[in-house]
Order: C-alpha cells, then sequence, then structure tokens
C-alpha cells in the first residue's frame, strides 16, 4: 500500500519506490530505499512525518503516493 | 594546512566552526542555513590552521546547487583533511556520506558531534567499531557544549600529515568487479582518486559522466555483462543499497540504547501538536501574530482597547516608556497613555531620545546658518536619525525570528504550509526564504539555494521583495502618522505586509499558469529535533544583524545623504553658495523630471511631488533612504513622528504600494542577478518594474472610488476580485484540458 495509507507507529517494510530518478536518487540518499524500514509517525492531510533510521523526513502528498510499503 | 568540515545538513558544523574560529555565522535548526562556503582559522596548533565551513551535503552526488559547492570543493581544493561532522544521534543516515567520502584520496578524520545530546538519552557508542571498520580515527565531540574540539584539532593535524588512500566499502560487495576495472582505466588516465570517481561513473552520476564520456561508455559495457537482479540493472539503487547494507552490518550494535527508549521522542509528541492537520495553521499564525503585537503594538495585549485601561504619562512612568510627557496645554492635565506600549515601542522611544539628545548637543555646538551646520545637522544627523529609531524594532523582530529558526519549529512550518503554497505554484521549502525576506532581502535570495528546481528558485527571488523588508519598515511607520487620523496607524502598517503577501501569491499563480512543463518540486525535508535556542547562538545572530545596519549607515547610506543634502542644498550655479529656496535646487530640477513619469500615481501630483520621485529613487541605494531623504526634503521631521504634507489617503496607498513592489536596494538586486538563471534575471527586472507601477496605479484608482464614496470603492473592489476569481478558474480549466 502507498505510504499515505499505511497505519501510524507500525515498523513497515518498503517495497516499490515509483519517483522520477531525481527524486529517487535523493530519496536513496536519505535512506529511503527498497528494503529499509519505515515508520510512519504523523499525517497532516495526506503530507507525512516519517521516521527513517534515526531522523525524521517530511513528505508531500504526491511523493507519499508512490512509496509503497508492507 | 586547510581543513573542511563536510557532513549532513543540519548535524552542527556551522556550530563546531563557530567554536573553533570564533566566527559568529549564521546558525539555524533546520537543514541548509549554511548556502556557501566559508573560512576561519584555527590558531591553537603549531601553525594556523584555515577551516573551511561546507554547506551540508546527504550525498557527494548533489541534488541542490549548494550541494555542488562542498563537491566541488572537496574534490578540487584538496583540503588537507576532511573532518567528516556526524550526528551520533542519526548514525546510519549520516555514515552513508562517510562511506562516499572515505573513497577520495585524502585523510579524513570523523567528528562524532551532539555526544551531549546522545548521552543524555542514556545511549553509548562503541568508537572502535567505527575506526576499525574504516581504518580512520574518530574523536566524539559536542560543538554546542565545546566538548572534544582541541582532541578533534590535534587527531586532524597528526592525520593530516599522513597521506591516504581511498578505501570503498564496496570492495567485497558483488559489483566489486566492475569497481575494479573502471579504477584501473582511470588508474591509466593518472586521474586523482580513481576510486571515487569510479563508484561516481557506475552510480551513472551526471556531472561524473560528462567529465569522463569514453570511461562512462566502458562502464555502460560492464555492465551488460553483470547479471540482473531485483534492482533490475539500477545502479544507483544497487550502491544505495550496498552502502546501507554494509553499514547496518557493521554498525548495528554500534549505538548501545538505553533501556526505557521507546522510539517516540519529546520531539515527536510536540510535532503532533504544531503539525497537526487542523491546529498546524492557526497556532502559527497566532505565533507570528505575537511577535508582530510585542514589536510593533503601542497598545500591549489590547489592554486598553478592551478593558480600558489608562495610565498617566507623568513622572517615573513617562520616564519609563519613553513616551515624551503629553500636557493638554489648555487645562494643564497630564494627558493618559493609550495602554502600555508594546517592548518593541518602549525601545524605540529610547533610541529616540537618545538619537534627539545628541542632535541637540551638536545643534548647541555648532554656528547657525553655516553651510556646514547645514550639512552635519539637517543633512547626515537628520537622515540618520530617521534610520536608527527604527532599529530597536528591527532588532527585536530579527531576536523572535532567531529563537523560532533555532528550536527547529521553522522547519515544521515549511512542512504545514506546503500544503497551500502547492496550490500558488511554490513547495513549502520556498516559505523559509520567503519568511527570511521579512528581515533582508539578500540572505533570503541566497537561501533561495536550497531549492532543487531553477523555476522554484526563480520564482522564489523574484517574489522575495515582496515580503517586506526590515529596512522598508522605517517607511510604513511614517506613512503611519500620515494616515493615523483616519484610521488606526497600526492596522494601515499590517495591511501592507498583507497587501504585499496577497499579491506575491496572485503573482505566483499567474507565473505558474504562464510557465510549461512546470511541476511543483516534491517536498522533502529532514524534520530537526526540537532544541531550546541557545543564548550564545541568538546574540551572535543579533550583534551580526546590528553591525551590519550600523556599517551600512555609516558607509552608503550616510553617503547617500550627503549626496541628496548638496543636490537639494544647492543649485546649478552651485559657486553662488546655498539655496534659499529648495525648489531652486540641483535635486528640484531633477527630480521635476521624474515628476512626470510617475505622476499618473497620484502622489507625484502637486507642487511636492518631485520630493517623493526622489525618495522612491534614493530607496535603491539603500530602502532606509526613502525617509531619510523624505526627512531631509522636509516632508517629516527626523524621527519620522511629525509630517508635513497633506496626500490623500489613496495617494498615500498607491506611494506605500509603489515602494514595496519596485526594484529591492542595489545590494538585493545584484544578489538576485547572481542567484537567478540567466534566462529569468532580466525578466525579473522587468517584473519589479511594470508590477509596482501598475499595482500602484491601480491602488490610486481604487482609491480614488473609495474616495466618491465608500461603497462606490467596495462594490469596485469586489468587481475586481471577482474577476481575478474567474480569470484563475478559467486557465485552471483550461491547463486541466489540455493536460488530459
Amino acid at each position: 500500500m502507498p505510504i499515505v495509507v499505511a497505519p501510524e507507529n507500525t515498523v513497515l517494510k518498503i517495497i516499490k519506490i515509483l519517483v522520477d530518478e531525481k527524486t529517487k536518487r535523493h530519496l536513496e540518499n536519505l535512506g529511503i530505499l527498497v528494503n529499509a524500514s519505515i515508520t510512519v509517525l504523523a499525517r497532516n492531510d495526506g503530507n507525512v512525518i516519517v521516521k527513517i533510521k534515526d531522523g525524521r523526513l517530511a513528505l508531500n502528498k504526491d511523493t507519499a503516493l508512490k512509496i509503497f510499503v508492507a | 594546512m586547510k581543513f573542511a568540515l563536510a557532513g549532513n545538513p543540519n548535524c552542527g558544523k556551522t556550530t563546531l566552526f563557530n567554536s573553533l574560529t570564533g566566527a559568529t555565522a549564521h546558525v539555524g535548526n533546520w537543514p541548509g542555513v549554511t548556502v556557501d562556503k566559508r573560512e576561519g582559522i584555527y590558531k591553537k596548533l603549531e601553525e594556523k590552521v584555515s577551516i573551511i565551513d561546507l554547506p551540508g551535503i546527504y550525498s557527494l552526488s548533489p541534488y541542490t546547487p549548494e550541494e555542488v559547492v562542498s563537491r566541488n570543493f572537496i574534490l578540487d581544493e584538496k583540503p588537507d583533511c576532511i573532518i567528516n561532522v556526524v550526528d551520533a544521534t542519526n548514525l546510519e543516515r549520516n555514515l552513508y556520506l562517510t562511506t562516499q567520502v572515505l573513497e577520495i584520496d585524502v585523510p579524513v578524520v570523523i567528528a562524532l558531534n551532539m555526544m551531549d545530546a546522545l548521552r543524555s538519552s542514556g545511549s553509548k557508542i562503541k568508537v572502535v567499531d567505527i575506526e576499525k571498520a574504516f581504518g580512520v580515527r574518530c574523536v566524539e565531540i559536542s560543538a554546542l557544549k565545546n566538548q572534544g574540539l582541541d582532541e578533534l584539532m590535534k587527531v586532524a593535524y597528526s592525520e593530516a600529515r599522513r597521506p591516504r588512500r581511498g578505501m570503498s566499502v564496496l570492495a567485497n560487495s558483488r559489483i566489486s568487479r566492475v569497481i575494479e576495472e573502471t579504477t584501473n582505466k582511470l588508474n591509466e588516465e593518472k586521474i586523482e582518486s580513481p576510486l571515487f570517481h569510479a563508484i561516481k561513473l557506475i552510480e551513472n552520476d551526471e556531472i561524473e559522466i560528462k567529465m569522463h564520456p569514453e570511461i562512462a561508455k566502458g562502464v555502460e559495457e560492464l555492465k551488460t555483462k553483470e547479471p540482473k537482479d531485483e534492482f533490475g540493472g539500477d545502479y544507483e539503487a544497487i550502491v544505495a543499497d550496498q552502502r546501507y547494507k554494509y553499514i547496518s552490518e557493521h554498525f548495528a550494535n554500534t549505538v548501545i540504547k538505553s533501556q526505557d527508549d521507546s522510539g517516540v521522542t519529546k520531539s515527536d509528541k510536540i510535532d503532533k501538536v504544531l503539525t497537526h492537520r487542523i491546529w498546524g495553521i492557526p497556532i502559527f499564525l497566532a505565533i507570528m501574530f505575537i511577535v508582530f503585537h510585542l514589536t510593533f503594538s503601542e497598545d500591549l495585549l489590547f489592554l486598553n482597547g478592551i478593558f480600558g485601561l489608562e495610565i498617566k504619562n507623568e513622572g517615573f512612568i513617562n520616564f519609563l516608556t519613553g513616551m515624551g510627557a503629553e500636557f493638554d496645554e489648555e487645562t494643564g492635565a497630564i494627558i493618559p497613555l493609550a495602554g502600555i506600549p508594546s517592548l518593541g515601542v518602549f525601545l524605540q522611544n529610547w533610541m529616540g531620545w537618545l538619537t534627539g539628545a545628541i542632535i541637540d548637543l551638536f545643534r548647541g555646538f555648532m554656528p547657525e546658518g553655516t553651510w556646514y551646520t547645514g550639512l552635519v545637522c539637517d543633512g547626515i544627523l537628520t537622515g540618520l536619525d530617521s534610520i536608527f529609531s527604527f532599529l530597536p524594532q528591527i532588532i527585536l523582530l530579527f531576536l523572535f525570528i532567531s529563537i523560532l529558526e533555532d528550536s527547529g519549529y521553522m522547519a515544521r512550518v515549511a512542512f504545514i504550509m506546503d500544503r497551500a503554497f502547492r496550490k500558488f505554484g511554490l513547495s513549502g521549502k520556498a516559505f523559509i526564504p520567503l519568511l527570511m525576506g521579512f528581515g533582508c532581502s539578500v540572505p533570503a535570495m541566497m537561501g533561495a539555494k536550497t531549492l532543487e528546481d531553477e523555476k522554484e528558485r526563480d520564482m522564489t527571488i523574484r517574489l522575495t521583495p515582496f515580503f517586506s523588508c526590515g529596512a522598508k519598515a522605517p517607511t510604513w511607520a511614517m506613512l503611519a502618522v500620515a494616515v493615523a487620523g483616519s484610521f488606526l496607524g497600526d492596522i494601515f502598517v499590517f495591511s501592507i505586509y498583507l497587501l504585499g503577501i496577497v499579491v506575491a501569491i496572485i503573482a505566483a499563480i499567474i507565473m505558474k499558469a504562464f510557465s510549461k512543463n512546470y511541476d511543483v518540486p516534491p517536498f522533502i525535508m529532514e524534520l530537526p529535533s526540537y532544541h531550546a535556542p541557545q543564548f550564545r547562538n541568538l546574540m551572535a545572530h543579533l550583534w551580526d544583524k546590528a553591525k551590519h545596519f550600523v556599517v551600512k549607515a555609516s558607509t552608503i547610506i550616510t553617503a547617500a545623504i550627503i549626496l541628496i543634502w548638496f543636490l537639494s542644498s544647492f543649485s546649478w550655479a552651485f559657486w553662488e553658495g546655498l539655496v534659499d529656496d529648495i525648489d531652486e535646487s540641483i535635486l528640484a530640477s531633477l527630480g521635476k523630471v521624474l515628476q512626470y513619469f510617475f505622476w499618473p500615481l497620484g502622489w507625484a501630483q502637486g507642487a511636492e511631488g518631485w520630493k517623493f520621485s526622489v525618495a522612491t529613487i534614493t530607496g535603491l541605494i539603500a530602502k532606509e533612504d526613502v525617509v531619510a531623504t523624505m526627512a531631509q526634503l522636509g516632508l517629516c521631521d527626523e524621527a519620522g513622528e511629525t509630517i508635513s504634507f497633506a496626500l490623500s489617503n489613496s495617494r498615500i496607498y498607491a506611494f506605500a504600494a509603489y515602494n514595496l513592489f519596485t526594484f529591492p536596494c542595489f545590494a538585493a538586486i545584484a544578489t538576485a542577478k547572481s542567484e537567478s538563471s540567466k534566462k529569468a534575471f532580466p525578466i525579473t527586472l522587468a517584473f519589479w518594474f511594470f508590477g509596482s507601477y501598475v499595482i500602484s496605479l491601480f491602488v490610486f484608482l481604487i482609491g480614488l472610488t473609495f474616495e466618491v464614496a465608500w461603497w462606490v470603492g467596495l462594490i469596485v473592489v469586489l468587481v475586481l476580485a471577482g474577476a481575478v476569481v474567474l480569470a484563475g478558474l478559467l486557465v485552471s480549466k483550461r491547463k486541466k484540458l489540455q493536460q488530459a
């Protein structure tokens, strides 16, 4: 499911990232890559705050819709 | 010797830089404060060492322009040692960059920063693990608390004298064969740091492929011989994945977390409130209102307006508030103050007393009627006083904004504003530079470097001057006095700020509609942990601001004032001495030509219109010069508190609008030129030039309809607003149709 609708405060695994090349590279540098663990901490109308490694990242809705987790 | 500080954004590089060099560079708690490299000297070693602070980077493959600065420095300028600053509270993510830095043939020392925060949460780090795996020295420090810095520098100094070969954590991975062959090829060409360049080539790094197009082709061939896997030949992803895998395998148990670490921090709990879906924006607006209220209000907490509180303006109270005693001449009664002034107004009044006393002192000493008394008292001192009386309020406003920055709240504001900004064609990231625009356009435009999209950057730079900068504030405050007869002065000032924001939004929507293939870039931003603002840091920031202001006032503004004084005191036949009537001066004859150009805007009409025209032009030198010039030309007194011109409100509004939207000062124009793309800059200049003229004209014409009768004006405004909304809907509908 896309991370927009994923449950909060649950450790999830990233299975697919469907964004353009440049954004994807940036996400990878930040630790968002396939097989990594991710936790949704808060949600603001589709925009999300996630915990990845020990950092907090804010993502807008369009980006969050393209990151699939299980 | 030359040491470079490299590391992730917001990991404390600049704090470390300030501690090492005694500099007062701006530190803020959000990613991307440092947008250009800066240099300082560390003196505690045997020889002086220059320290270079680089913008934060997540990777050596750049995403935004300021990241290019860091990469180029590390590769081209060859520092003697790279001090890789690592945020110990987010170790794995920070070590990702480290794995790339290690591939370069340069001595590296890892500075494990924020150890104080880590320790206070009860955690520990096994430093040996990192040193053993990477083969470089690793020192625990706290840049904020000044711990471990001397040891770090000693270690770096000794490491700098031992050459180091690049090493890669990918050496034993499944792409090791491709890496090895590419490295060999680069080696044959005698390229420095072959390992680093080889891996960047394999990652399809754009800059790298441009540099070595031949070898890049060879790499593609090598790749085709490799077996396909889950990443489907996406080598960027493979390399990133391998790096993170290495880090997790080697350092999973390096941080020993305390037992009671639940994973949800205090910051997360605060964020639940401050980034709330419904309350986030109202909380932000309330905070900003309080900031403006504490700085500009003459009726603190509306104690007078709501509760009718009045205090007598006499004796000690009068001394305390600095409002100046007011007596009713006829009855001899003491007039009560309309409520308690805010801190900003207190400070402003005291400043007014001080500068007033200085001018009186000079006047007492100098003979009356000579040209040099005119230059010093009526020229320089009058002009400077009109500017300095607003310094306390500007500093106070900056203090509040620094507190918000330093706590980490600004990054959250960018997040909650993203949804709204997206509709106007900007991402939430653009919010921070624009907000900085309320202080000064120059750092604000430089801050636009953190935006990764060129079009968004150009748009942001173009809109920055509409966020009324601190130097424009004196103009509004002075005009507020002129309109105060008809309605409240602070509502006038507030409406000017609001007008700027509203026009910026409309302009952004228009630009979005006219630019093809423009998608608002994604919003991806790291949110730092909240922390209490550091006193030392706040004071350094304010000191910088005050220093900048004083330097500007004593150089460029004084020069402008002297020029204006000369032009307004002499006629073209300047050998004949001072003119008796300013209307005969050189300035008047120049201004009267300008007056024709500004005539349609209302405020330039009439006998004194040329003075307003001249004031807007001197504003190009520095925006403070608008008031300074008006004071010199006798349109207001030196403190900007008494007005001696009569313009209708519509003309005053049109004058304010013109000054708000026209060209910013020369310093900001130069910054806009260097920060925006070549194509965009001429458009930006035209946009400021025509935009300000048209808006000022509109404001004047609409104002005239209000002067006929308030309801006529209201109808006109509503009809215009309706037309704008309708046009907006039509454009967006057409865009959607085109896309479909």
